[in-house]
């Protein structure tokens, strides 16, 4: 395609190409059976049209799902940065005691499984102590956000020269004020990027979110895997194409705002 | 989540069970050849998974981190873009290709090939597929920023001195990017033998690893000692591996 990028390396260049076939070629394949006019998966598909994505808007459980999948990503993601803020600045500016512990908790790069977290929480919260599964989900999506919302934020906080804050306290300001006028908007590209990547890990989230479903309050992805495996029509394809849009405005946004691959691949380019 | 560990060891005291009996589990579990088959398909298709997405994604990190293309940020963003999308959109795409009636099958009937399209789906390389798309750019996100930290100067240097494109990028471009590889590496395997949505979509019931098993514990047949049993072998596969690869790329970084 380019001579930089190809020519001289076929080794590289076809393994690249390869890689590339298995990311994005299935995604397309699901497009395509989304227009189908047929009733089966097949490919070709069987003439064109609109329907599946009709009846895809008209199943009342993959609609409540996105109302319930949409109101869990916001609230997990603005209770992930309300308290992941103070911990940035705890860690960053701060001289409070057990910093190192701060750090440890939110930075550690220790994974436990998402599925085994939602057992814990499924046994402990749901079981145990009766909760409603709406918080569980909360409670688990928020604890879930929270490390990246902390490495986030303080990777633009970092940048910031604590200077600033100090000349605005120095000339009279309260610590509020210089809280909100100076810290706070050098932050903005960090809340932004933490805020983004947040929701769209709540949104899709489905290992910690499986075992935390109710009849009353399901997530989409979950919903739209129990009907993969009841039911083998274009439904699911239609809505997945329709997820796939709605994600693809996600990324364009992420792209005028702060930019694309800064804040979901890390990468300053 | 280092702060959800409390949680984890929640796991030893499931609702209405002891402490032994979740012991007792999980002796049995390691001892019964049904269920070590399932922890040895999990860590075999972790290892492989890791394996294939580092031979196409370091390659595809080093295109692109190399190249003064136009067309190399636009590629970085379609790797990067399957991070944000849905696992279960993209495990779906191979219901698609893979199925009965799905892309590979009729194209190989289509050309004449073969009589009837191969099984592809419920099979261990429809799983391992699957989890190669999904953590490709998980890989080439992580080269790129190791790929990208070395200087190019190093690789003009070698070129200069006469060595050959391959060997640059064997003897620098390689051994200086190992400790993002490492990194790498271990974020994959960790994501591939704790997945769900791949192995319960493409591997069905006769596939079973770890995460579906766990969940038809606590789901199906609720069974919480085997269900916190299987969940404590999954946790201690994952720290185990990320422990020995942060040695790994301890050692790495002082020799």
């Amino acid at each position: 395609m380019n001579q930089g990028l190809r020519l001289g390396r076929p080794v590289a260049g076809t393994l690249a190409v390869a890689g590339y076939v298995i990311m994005i070629v299935p995604i397309l394949f699901v497009v395509a059976t989304a227009f189908t006019a047929g009733s089966t998966l097949r490919f070709p598909p069987e003439g064109l049209s609109l329907r599946w994505f009709g009846e895809a808007l008209a199943y009342s459980p993959f609609m409540e799902a996105v109302v319930s999948s949409l109101e869990l990503a916001v609230l997990a993601t603005a209770l992930a940065l309300v308290l992941g803020v103070p911990v940035t600045l705890a860690i960053h500016r701060g001289r409070v005691p057990g910093k190192g512990l701060l750090e440890g908790l939110f930075l550690s790069p220790l994974v436990v499984p998402e599925l085994v977290v939602g057992l814990a929480l499924y046994q402990q919260l749901m079981i145990g102590l009766h909760l409603d599964n709406f918080t569980t989900l909360l409670l688990g999506h928020t604890a879930l956000l929270l490390p990246y919302a902390v490495r986030v934020t303080g990777a633009s906080l970092a940048l910031a020269d604590p200077a600033l804050e100090e000349a605005a306290r120095g000339l009279g300001a309260s610590p509020l004020r210089a809280f909100l006028t100076v810290t706070l908007p050098m932050l903005r590209p960090g809340l932004i990027s933490a805020g983004l990547l947040g929701f769209v890990t709540s949104f899709n989230n489905v290992p910690l979110s499986l075992l935390l479903q109710t009849r009353d309050f399901r997530t989409l992805p979950v919903t739209m895997l129990d009907y993969v495996q009841q039911s083998y029509d274009p439904m699911v394809a239609a809505a997945s194409t329709l997820v796939l849009a709605a994600t693809v405005v996600v990324a364009v946004v992420a792209e005028r705002t702060v930019g694309f691959a800064k804040i979901f691949g890390g990468i300053n380019r | 989540m280092g702060f959800l560990l409390p949680a984890v060891a929640m796991l030893f005291a499931p609702p209405g069970v002891t402490f032994a009996q979740v012991i007792e589990r999980m002796g049995a579990m390691l001892t019964d050849p049904y269920d070590l088959g399932i922890i040895w398909r999990t860590v075999r298709i972790g290892l492989v998974v890791t394996a294939v997405c580092v031979v196409l994604g370091f390659p595809i990190a080093s295109l692109l981190a190399r190249s003064q293309s136009r067309w190399a940020g636009v590629l970085l963003a379609l790797a990067i873009f399957p991070l944000l999308l849905s696992n279960v959109v993209r495990t779906f795409g191979w219901l698609v290709v893979l199925g009965s009636n799905g892309v590979i099958g009729q194209l190989l009937t289509g050309l004449g090939l073969v009589e009837k399209a191969p099984q592809l789906l419920y099979t261990e390389l429809a799983i391992v597929l699957g989890l190669v798309q999904l953590f490709l750019p998980l890989a080439v996100i992580t080269c790129y920023s190791a790929v990208a930290q070395v200087d190019p100067g190093l690789d003009e240097a070698a070129r200069g001195l006469g060595a050959s494109r391959t060997r640059s990028f064997w003897t620098i471009l390689v051994p200086l990017s190992l400790p993002g590889v490492v990194v790498a590496a271990t974020l994959v395997f960790a994501g591939s033998v704790t997945a769900y949505t791949t192995p319960y979509l493409l591997g069905g019931s006769g596939q079973r690893m770890l995460s579906t098993q766990l969940f038809s514990y606590a789901s199906v047949t609720v069974d919480w000692a085997a269900a916190s049993a299987t969940a404590i072998v999954m946790t201690v596969l994952v720290f185990l591996v990320s422990g020995i690869s942060a040695l790994v790329g301890r050692k790495g970084a002082t020799s």
